[in-house]
């Protein structure tokens, strides 16, 4: 029998290597993230998690999973590339929003003021990678009935789950309903409420197959650092110069 | 010929409009985007097209004023209150059909406190109030003289506003004339640049998407400006037919509406050219969806058939023909639509990324868009309001009594 122990998971290093990050000046750490296509099984947990993490209401998502599908049968390949925001160091959804609602934080993370937000839906039109979506007011319970005492209808419904708003940018938002974040552009912001408390992005706890590699990109010790410098890297259209924070391996 | 039965019909037409817009723009201010079709891979939809449309029907103002007032053109002299007053109302229905379209208009005050110089729309919205200032100056300039002829007339109903609207004056002297000329006159300098520039931006808005194959490139915001110069000049020659029919006015605006369309085809065609040799697959996946989508008929019926075709062929046999030219300017116009439609959604109608269509399934993440009845109802709601306030302030401000002795004025 073996005396080695099994090789540790790449969580356990990434919350190791985000410990060390969060001990930085804020504005030394460079958040990025490697996503390895070849791991990727393509169960769409990372969506899931994503959107529960975020309660997300229906039409709003911020990590798909984008399924390719190559060559003629019966010589056919299937392969699956999760689409989160990218991060582009050149984003051209900042330079579009016309109120300065949306930047980038100096740790690379585009984010969205939802209260400067006009809805004006220009970063949705500009985005390469369709990285961003509208809120448009809608509900999942939507036409479930309310029934008293009835574990049914929006409001019964797991407590009214979706009327609580997540705590996106770690800020308490009002229930949801006409306010922002309704009307406004949303996008996947890295989880920094989450980054905050020490934990890492609800997509790279959920990835099964430990796909999802998150961490501080200007760290050489860093997992994320390391699996950037792969030979098997490459970004979403480079041809468009937005230099995207998220990296993948082929 | 605008006669008082035309009139009539006109304003019961606007006020049925409004009536039935009425549904639209309760489920719009109630609810928001909820019953809306658009969403986020189309995010633009019926109302950004009609707000193309209705910034470049302004352009027709700007020709006659620049024309008259800048180049000291007098054979449109009568029409210069007519086509300011035009282009007020039509940038008055963009103002209100792009709010609309906000997901948050209340916070429109966000262009003062955080504007980013960067971003081609803050330069858009930067130009539309400067042409709201520029053309609303204008307009009074030109009008204020009246106004004080009509606030004097005592037997007038509501004088006493005319007075409130002329500034309180109740006067005005030869010395006057000449000063409002004379600003007119600066005015319509400073609109040279700024309504090329206000035009231009238009364009450059869509110009600068790398990410989009249709819309990028220089030669977009020329296109912008031809198209508004063409879709604003069939606006004001139909106009001035129903206002001052007079064929040495009409005529000579349908030769230079026809020579804008030629021109218009032809940058389009350069562009179909273009991207059909570049092979580009967004790119030709979007002109494909303009010639053969399942809206084939817009851009061969309407735009070209209807709009394009018949306009030229009326415009070429029929030149001294005062009532067909104006006729075909009117079809021109109203066909426009179309094209700001194929513009818009053909280069959104396509996904950006492969696979995107098989990711998460809802109907606010599909390029399948169609607007729905709601979308039509608050457009019908905003035409409506632009026609009864057109038609109104022909009728209750003194448009076309401003225009009656411009011509010595020039």
């Amino acid at each position: 029998m073996s005396r080695e122990l099994p090789a540790e998971d790449p969580l356990v290093r990434m919350q190791r290597d985000l410990k060390r990050a969060l001990k930085k000046k804020p504005k030394e750490i460079q958040w990025g993230m490697v996503i390895d296509i070849a791991k990727c099984i393509g169960c769409h947990a990372c969506t899931i998690g994503c959107v529960a993490e975020n309660k997300l209401p229906p039409g709003v998502v911020y990590r798909v999973v984008l399924e390719e599908e190559t060559g003629h049968y019966p010589q056919v390949r299937r392969r699956f590339v999760p689409r989160p925001c990218l991060h582009c160091q050149n984003p051209p959804c900042v330079k579009a929003c016309p109120v300065t609602a949306t930047w980038k934080t100096e740790q690379g993370v585009v984010i969205v003021d939802y209260n400067r937000c006009i809805g004006c839906r220009y970063c949705l039109v500009a985005c390469p990678y369709s990285a961003r979506t509208s809120d448009f007011a809608e509900w999942y319970t939507e036409g479930t009935p309310d029934l008293a005492g009835k574990l049914v209808g929006r409001k019964a419904a797991a407590n009214g789950y979706e009327a609580h708003p997540a705590a996106e940018y770690g800020k308490k938002w009002p229930d949801r309903d006409h306010d922002s974040p309704v009307g406004n552009a949303r996008k996947c912001h890295f989880c920094l409420h989450r980054l905050k408390v020490g934990m890492l992005p609800a997509c790279t706890t959920t990835c099964i197959g430990r796909a999802t590699i998150f961490g501080d990109r200007s760290d050489p010790q860093s997992l994320v650092s390391e699996m950037i410098g792969s030979p098997r890297v490459f970004r979403l259209k480079e041809e468009l110069g937005t230099l995207p924070a998220v990296y993948y391996l082929k | 010929m605008f006669t008082e039965k035309h009139f009539r019909y006109v304003i019961i037409l606007a006020v049925a409009g409004l009536i039935i817009g009425t549904w639209g723009m309760g489920a719009r201010l109630l609810y928001g985007h909820k019953y809306m079709d658009y969403g986020s891979f189309v995010p633009w939809g019926l109302w950004v097209a009609f707000d193309l449309f209705f910034l470049g029907l302004t352009a027709g103002a700007y020709i006659v004023s620049v024309l008259t007032y800048g180049f000291r053109i007098r054979l449109f002299a009568a029409l210069g209150p007519l086509s300011v007053f035009a282009l007020l109302v039509t940038l008055l229905c963009e103002g209100i059909i792009i709010s609309l379209d906000l997901g948050h208009p209340l916070r429109i005050y966000r262009f003062l406190l955080s504007p980013n110089f960067g971003s081609m729309l803050f330069w858009l919205v930067a130009f539309i109030v400067a042409m709201w200032i520029i053309y609303l100056t204008t307009f009074f300039l030109l009008l204020r003289e009246q106004l004080v002829a009509w606030s004097r007339d005592e037997k007038r109903p509501g004088h006493k506003i005319y007075r409130l609207l002329a500034g309180g004056r109740s006067d005005y002297t030869e010395a006057d004339r000449a000063r409002d000329h004379r600003r007119v006159r600066i005015m319509s300098y400073i609109s040279m640049p700024i309504g090329l520039l206000f035009f231009g931006m238009h364009g450059a808005v869509f110009a600068i998407l790398l990410n989009r194959p249709l819309w990028n490139g220089a030669m977009t915001p020329f296109l912008f400006i031809m198209a508004a110069l063409l879709s604003g000049g069939a606006l004001i020659t139909f106009l001035t037919y129903l206002f001052h029919p007079r064929d040495d006015l009409v005529q000579p605006l349908g030769r230079i509406v026809l020579g804008l369309l030629a021109t218009f085809l032809f940058l389009e065609a350069l562009q179909f050219f273009v991207g059909y040799q570049s092979k580009v697959p967004n790119f030709v996946a979007s002109l494909d969806l303009i010639a053969f989508g399942p809206f084939w008929w817009n851009f061969w019926v309407l735009h070209l058939l209807i709009g394009s075709a018949i306009p030229i062929y009326i415009l070429i046999t029929r030149a001294n023909d005062t009532k067909a030219v104006s006729w075909a300017c009117f079809l021109i116009l109203v066909t426009f639509f179309a094209v700001r439609l194929n513009y818009l959604i053909p280069d959104l109608a396509v996904y950006k990324l492969e696979g995107l269509q098989n990711t998460f399934f809802s109907h606010r993440l599909r390029t399948d868009y169609v607007p729905n009845f709601n979308e039509w109802l608050v457009s019908i709601w905003v035409i409506s309001l632009g026609l009864l306030t057109f038609f109104l302030g022909m009728r209750w401000l003194p448009v076309e009594a401003a225009g009656m002795e411009e011509e010595e004025h020039v």
